[in-house]
């Protein structure tokens, strides 16, 4: 072995530890604060009568649309036959599957009563969006876990026919998901079609760039192959493309809501223009991630891998925060008079407690130690077929 | 076709009667064993101030008293996705505590405010319009502790019960009725 190849394996090993060591850490405060769930039960949360869903929440959502992201980049390939994307699809659902699994363990520790699920199946109720969302996220699962056996079987005849059931059972679990809230009558900050048509734009926005985040890795040390390189390419161009929708979709978004004076609506709303919210809003959802990662796109068309792995961590983070002021905004407008939690401006306040957001932690560090344990245990580069 | 219901439980409140004792929150406690541990926000009933209206010195300040309004078209039942939340013959809204996951989801629906995570239980709670005692012949302990009278608990199928008699002579109204929930709260106007 030549002393390039041997400085190479020590330079991944040493990248190898500081993953894992992230990863460890990361479970490390996760469990602590499963501890403290476990101590407390919700009163270790700061969620409370009027503000029932908070931060772990909304991490679910951003942990389920990342996935359903994954999988509609990976269809490009296997379902659409765009040939750059033959070789990304294996990676790219093996981390679909971990991010859904991260983000049901986020959930499951929101859920009061996890082991009652069972009464999901015992007595459904079909008018229920949790109930289909939940469903079929679980089915999702089970789709992607097929898929990605007979990704590493090699049996690429079949993989085509359970990537189209998993890009079907993506947008359908996914708009659910919206649903959860658009159909939320009393809520009017979320209630309509934006949440469930919204959402599957961003999903695909944020499957771009774990893409593009995943390959970057992949490839950080040895030279990318053309194809990769190639849909790597493309898909920071869908990436711009997408992100573009959503600005313009967030633009009328927001002049429908404050051109309007819907009580409730109109509220909401400004909590997240210049309330409580603002500097998630506007610093970290709309900065960081729209127009920040839209200019950076645009500047390199996308040809830019750097540009696009910059991009792609600001939007991510935007995204991450998106969930948070979608989830948080809808619940701080009170529902009636006189409710003791309302502060001196005639809001509800929430802010995650240390256990909630060690909670959440705990879900990145899942996704990162399942993906390194991914790929070391699995060969993720996938031959062209 | 569904079966015509033989009773519909309703309330009638009359807001200008009621003084803010809150010896309702205080009956609703004992009466279902409700221990607070501390928490402002674990209530099935509650009073909400109107405000002062009139000009000094002819001021009066009017209090509305409020709960689960048992509607019939219930939004929280539609939203519980193992149907823990659930409707029975005579409109009551309840909530099978056995089959609650807490996904809070029904607390989100409830344009009223009426129900919370308990942490005595820890399943989500609310008013059942003390439905044990409605089997015994008697009335929901709110209605019968209340010194002045504001609540009037009845079944409005019953063209002679004092619910239908006040409701044909009086103007009422409902709580967020655009919601189109249908409550089973009346209030007299």
């Amino acid at each position: 072995m030549n002393t390039i190849a041997i400085q190479a394996k020590m330079i991944n090993r040493r990248g190898d530890l500081i993953w894992a060591l992230t990863a460890g850490v990361f479970c490390l405060v996760g469990l602590i604060g499963l501890g403290n769930y476990l101590i407390q039960g919700h009163d270790a949360y700061n969620v409370y009568r009027q503000v029932p869903w908070g931060i772990l929440i909304s991490t679910y959502v951003f942990f389920a649309v990342c996935c359903t992201g994954l999988c509609l980049v990976s269809a490009l390939g296997h379902v659409f036959g765009v040939e750059a994307f033959a070789r990304v699809g294996k990676r790219a659902i093996a981390m679909a599957i971990i991010a859904l699994v991260s983000g049901f363990v986020v959930i499951g520790l929101e859920i009061g009563q996890p082991l009652r699920l069972v009464y999901n199946l015992l007595s459904p109720n079909l008018t229920a969006p949790i109930w289909w969302m939940g469903t079929l996220y679980g089915i999702y699962l089970v789709v992607l876990l097929t898929e990605f056996t007979l990704m590493i079987r090699g049996q690429h005849r079949y993989v085509g026919y359970a990537s189209l059931a998993g890009f079907i059972g993506g947008v359908a679990a996914n708009s659910n998901l919206g649903s959860v809230f658009g159909f939320l009558d009393a809520r009017v900050w979320w209630h309509g079609p934006f949440l469930p048509i919204s959402i599957i734009i961003t999903a695909a926005i944020s499957g771009c760039a774990i893409l593009i985040l995943l390959f970057a890795h992949r490839y950080s040390r040895e030279k990318m192959p053309a194809d990769i390189r190639r849909a790597m390419t493309i898909s920071a161009q869908i990436f711009a493309l997408l992100l573009g929708v959503l600005i313009f979709f967030q633009f009328w978004m927001v002049m429908t809501t404050i051109y309007g004076q819907v009580p409730g609506k109109r509220d909401a709303m400004m909590i997240l223009l210049k309330g409580p919210l603002a500097l998630s809003y506007w610093g970290f959802e709309i900065i960081l991630g729209m127009l920040l990662p839209f200019a950076l796109l645009l500047l390199s068309r996308g040809k830019s891998l750097s540009l696009a792995v910059a991009a792609a961590v600001s939007t991510l983070i935007g995204l991450f925060f998106m969930r948070y002021n979608t989830v948080v905004a809808g619940q701080l407008v009170p529902m009636r008079e006189e409710v003791d939690a309302v502060g001196a401006n005639g809001l509800l306040s929430y802010t995650p407690s240390l256990t909630e957001i060690a909670i959440v932690i705990g879900g990145f560090g899942i996704c990162l130690a399942l993906y390194f344990a991914a790929n070391r245990y699995f060969n993720l580069d996938e031959q062209g077929h | 076709m569904s079966k015509p219901r033989t009773k519909r439980w309703v309330m009638v409140v009359d807001p200008r009667k009621c003084i803010d004792c809150k010896a309702c929150d205080v009956a609703c406690k004992r009466e279902n064993k409700i221990d607070a541990k501390g928490r402002r926000d674990t209530y099935r009933n509650w009073i909400t101030s109107n405000g002062v209206e009139g000009v000094y010195p002819n001021l009066k300040q009017r209090f509305e008293p409020s709960q689960c309004q048992h509607c019939d078209n219930p939004p929280c039942v539609k939203v519980c996705p193992t149907s823990a939340s659930y409707q029975t013959p005579e409109g009551l809204v309840m909530i099978d505590y056995k089959r609650c996951i807490v996904c809070a989801s029904c607390i989100l629906a409830c344009p009223y405010d009426a129900r919370y995570k308990s942490s005595q239980t820890k399943v989500i709670d609310k008013c059942t319009f003390c439905i044990h005692r409605i089997a015994e012949d008697k009335l929901p302990a709110c209605v019968d502790t209340c010194p002045t009278k504001v609540r009037v608990f009845g079944d409005l199928n019953d063209p002679n019960s004092e619910v239908s008699r006040l409701l044909a002579r009086h103007h009422y109204y409902v709580l967020k009725p655009e919601a189109g929930t249908k409550p089973s709260l009346f209030y007299l106007s």
